[in-house]
């Protein structure tokens, strides 16, 4: 085409987008959910400021460490929830599974090999339950279903007391303690969302998630080769909670079954929280990473006010089942 | 007293005007086609006759009494029906079952004798009295199951009927047919307002015609004193010519796409194909005949696909979409809003989704050189570069098709580009746009196979024209020998059948 039949079409087109976008704007429905928002997380900076201890050094250094942990989950779920797959129950499950697998491999091999092995591990077992999901369709909330009560069975029968601990005098080459007055799990976490921000930003791989959690089948029709990039998030994402298992480890020089639990439940919390649609395509590790912030603040904020477990699971039900609604109202068509 | 009086019915969907400040009025015993482009509103006046929508301003009154449409069966029960685009029928159940299916008359037992004595006789006003009512529908042909469509609404002594696009489907003997029914429910005071593409159809049946456009009631006429241009001007809002843009000049160039003995399993049957550059080439076939899937297996989309197909002598490997995309060959569905758009993603990654490894230095992608390129592409298209940030679900029909056309325009290589109904759904100005930018694709040495139901489409833009019937095809026709009736005898019940 020549340039000059360029020029009327774009003209027309802009004036054609012009009288769209004033009708689109005259009844705007996110509104009031940024508002909802908004008067949330004052009330919550409101209620955490008047907490007596709060602004504590323990309990700020408290809250970073809670943060980390669940964070960590948070952001491999991320990847998982931007690629249209929901969200995966085996991660709470794997966190632990790989505390036990790195406190073994560091037992026989020495630091250095327990971290590969608790990465590898971690990597290919969501990896497998990643393929799955991408190649055979599989529905990714019963392979990830399956694949907790399987991490589970293996684990309980392997570690017949429960609970494996790290020989005498382990050492963890610095990973103890603090850097520069922060906690070591909280640097750790800012690394891991830094280079899952990264992936999802500034590669063809994470802009490819995004595509194929927009829409499957526009993503397949465009020559996205969607099973790859489903099992790399999986991958991916099973190293990124890798990190987790580690660092409980490290803290407690053992490990059990029972460190990760909930934690696939604290991270889908952080993730839907911090705006990543539930339904895909849409979402950062940025906005996890206020989600995971907004999480820890409630639970640190609730075990000042003294109140106990169940009340903690109580109001985070009633924040996910609140996230949940403001999403499907602001999102519908 | 006119049956139907309809009064400046407006209807929005979020900020898209969908029907605005429409008014008409149709008397018992009157055929009404209501003609339109894709777009002009025809569905959108149905659903709020029936009570799916709610109208924005107006008013519906049936026989004088205006009425708030509450739903379907409020509807019903004021006596108008129904026949949906698609057919709307339970296979497994019975014929009887199937009329009475959802009506509110009927108890929990329904094999009581009146009911079953009301489905006979609106069968027997069809010419189907003949018919045994616990025969399964699955059992009858399409053309068949049309009627009891039709029975259906009688049977709840609808007086009012809606037909919309009753005949898509249906081969030449069988649209007669409820041609000659619908002549002889008219005779019998009902009112109809049929709605179809077919304007031959219009011409033989219709008392009247209103055309809308763009959501507008551009005119009502007797449908006597139309002649089948005037009628298509109308409907466009332009001399039917200017629609679309000269065609290729030139000799073919080549043999740039080779297909072999194509097969899907059941739905494409041997089908050969060749195809130059630079050409626009139609393949026409009613629903059914597998023309979409032609287009689906060559951009490997279809798993079962099977066949020899090169292109400019290298082969091309059925059956894996990234393989066909790295060879340039594209895709565009017919089911935009499922396989086109990336509705929450912007329309930048709108338009370079498939291609953001071209703009990538060391694996790390280089955003500046995106928004450059993306900027350009939109121009290139007639999107407003503004718009690169918005959602791409915001944007309309028209806008959107253009950012699938966007991924295609500057491929390493000009390669196919594989269009199921391009222009579905579409206003008249983007259509335009669309057909521009199919030329252009043409200049810079594309391959461009499309199909399309739209006949008056076909043969406005097609260079060249394969006719299709029943997974096989029938002929092909080049520029100088395109004629819409020689394609609408091969894709309805062909003589020449290539066996």
């Amino acid at each position: 085409m020549s340039r000059s039949t360029e020029a009327p079409l774009a003209e027309r087109a802009i004036a054609a987008d012009a009288r769209e976008g004033m009708g689109a704007r005259a009844g705007e429905p996110r509104n009031y959910v940024g508002i909802v928002r908004a008067i949330v997380l004052v009330v919550l900076a409101a209620v955490a400021l008047t907490t007596p201890g709060f602004l504590s050094q323990p309990s700020i250094l408290s809250l970073l460490t809670t943060i980390s942990f669940i964070g960590c989950v948070a952001v491999g779920m991320t990847l998982i929830t931007i690629s249209g797959n929901i969200m995966s129950f085996a991660l709470g499950a794997l966190v632990g599974a790989t505390a036990m697998i790195f406190v073994l491999a560091v037992n026989w091999g020495g630091f250095a090999f327990g971290l590969i092995a608790a990465l590898a591990f971690a990597g290919l077992s969501n990896a497998l339950q990643g393929f799955l999901i991408g190649w055979l369709r599989a529905n990714p909330i019963i392979v990830s279903i399956a694949a907790l009560a399987l991490i589970y069975g293996v684990a309980e029968a392997f570690a017949a007391h429960g609970t494996i601990y790290a020989a005498a005098g382990t050492s963890y080459g610095g990973f103890k303690g603090r850097i520069a007055g922060i906690p070591v799990e909280f640097a750790v976490f800012l690394c891991v969302a830094a280079l899952g921000q990264f992936i999802l930003s500034l590669t063809t791989f994470g802009r490819n998630l995004f595509l194929i959690g927009s829409s499957f089948r526009a993503a397949e029709a465009v020559g996205v080769r969607t099973w790859r990039a489903i099992t790399g998030a999986y991958l991916w994402a099973g190293l990124f909670t890798a990190p987790a298992g580690i660092m409980l480890a490290i803290r407690y020089d053992a490990a059990s079954m029972n460190y990760g639990m909930g934690y696939e439940y604290d991270a889908i919390a952080a993730v839907l929280v911090g705006g990543t649609i539930i339904k895909g395509g849409e979402g950062s590790v940025l906005r996890t990473l206020a989600g995971a912030l907004i999480i820890g603040v409630i639970q640190v904020v609730l075990v000042l006010q003294g109140l106990r477990t169940e009340w903690q699971y109580l109001i985070a039900g009633l924040v996910v089942l609140g996230v949940i609604a403001l999403q499907t109202s602001g999102t519908r068509d | 007293m006119d049956i139907l009086t309809v009064e400046g019915l407006s209807k929005s969907f979020g900020g898209v005007r969908a029907l605005r400040d429409v008014s008409l009025s149709l008397r018992a015993g009157e055929i009404r086609a209501i003609c339109g482009e894709n777009g002009a509103g025809k569905s959108t006046l149905v659903k709020l006759l029936m009570g799916i929508f709610t109208p924005d301003a107006g008013s519906i009154a049936i026989d004088g009494v205006r009425q708030t449409m509450r739903g379907p069966q409020y509807a019903q029960a004021l006596g108008l029906g129904l026949v949906a685009q698609e057919l709307s029928l339970a296979p497994r159940l019975s014929v009887l079952d199937n009329i009475w299916l959802g009506s509110a008359d009927v108890p929990v037992f329904h094999r009581r004798r009146d009911l079953r004595r009301r489905a006979h006789n609106a069968l027997e006003t069809l010419g189907a009295g003949d018919w045994d009512l616990d025969t399964p529908v699955s059992a009858l042909s399409i053309g068949q199951q049309q009627l009891v469509e039709i029975a259906r609404l009688l049977a709840r002594n609808a007086r009012l009927l809606i037909l919309d696009e009753p005949t898509a489907t249906l081969t030449d003997n069988e649209i007669s047919r409820i041609i000659d029914v619908l002549k002889t429910l008219k005779a019998r005071g009902h009112a109809i307002l049929y709605i179809s593409h077919r304007l031959g159809e219009v011409f033989d049946l219709c008392d009247t015609v209103t055309v809308l456009r763009n959501g507008e009631h551009v005119a009502t006429r007797q449908v006597r004193d139309l002649t089948r241009d005037q009628l298509i001007e109308l409907m466009l809002g332009r001399p039917f010519g200017d629609m679309y843009p000269a065609s290729a000049a030139g000799p073919d160039a080549g043999q740039a796409l080779v297909v072999e003995t194509l097969n899907v399993d059941g739905i494409v049957q041997d089908l050969s194909l060749v195809a130059p550059r630079g050409k626009i080439i139609c393949i026409a076939g009613q629903i059914g005949s597998g023309a979409n899937v032609v287009t689906r297996a060559l951009a490997g989309l279809v798993p079962g696909a099977s066949g020899r197909v090169s292109i400019d002598g290298k082969p091309l490997q059925l059956g894996s979409a990234p393989r066909c995309v790295e060879r340039n060959v594209l895709f565009l569905s017919e089911d935009r809003a499922a396989e086109g758009i990336f509705h929450q993603r912007s329309v930048l990654e709108n338009l370079l989704a498939g291609s953001f490894n071209a703009h990538t230095r060391f694996g790390i992608l280089d955003w500046l050189q995106l928004r450059r390129v993306g900027a350009r592409l939109a121009q290139r298209v007639a999107v407003d570069q503004r718009r690169l940030g918005a959602a791409a679900g915001k944007l309309s029909g028209g806008n959107q098709q253009k950012l699938l056309f966007g991924r295609a325009i500057e491929r390493p290589q000009p390669g196919v580009l594989l269009m199921n109904e391009p222009t579905r759904g579409i206003d008249v100005g983007a259509r335009a746009d669309i057909y521009r930018i199919m030329r252009e694709l043409c200049s810079l040495g594309y391959v461009l196979i499309m199909t399309s139901s739209d006949l008056e489409e076909v043969v406005g833009i097609a260079d060249i024209v394969v006719t299709m019937y029943r997974g096989r095809t029938v002929a092909r026709y080049e520029r100088q020998s395109i004629a819409m009736a020689r394609i609408l005898a091969d894709i309805t019940h062909p003589v020449r059948a290539a066996a």
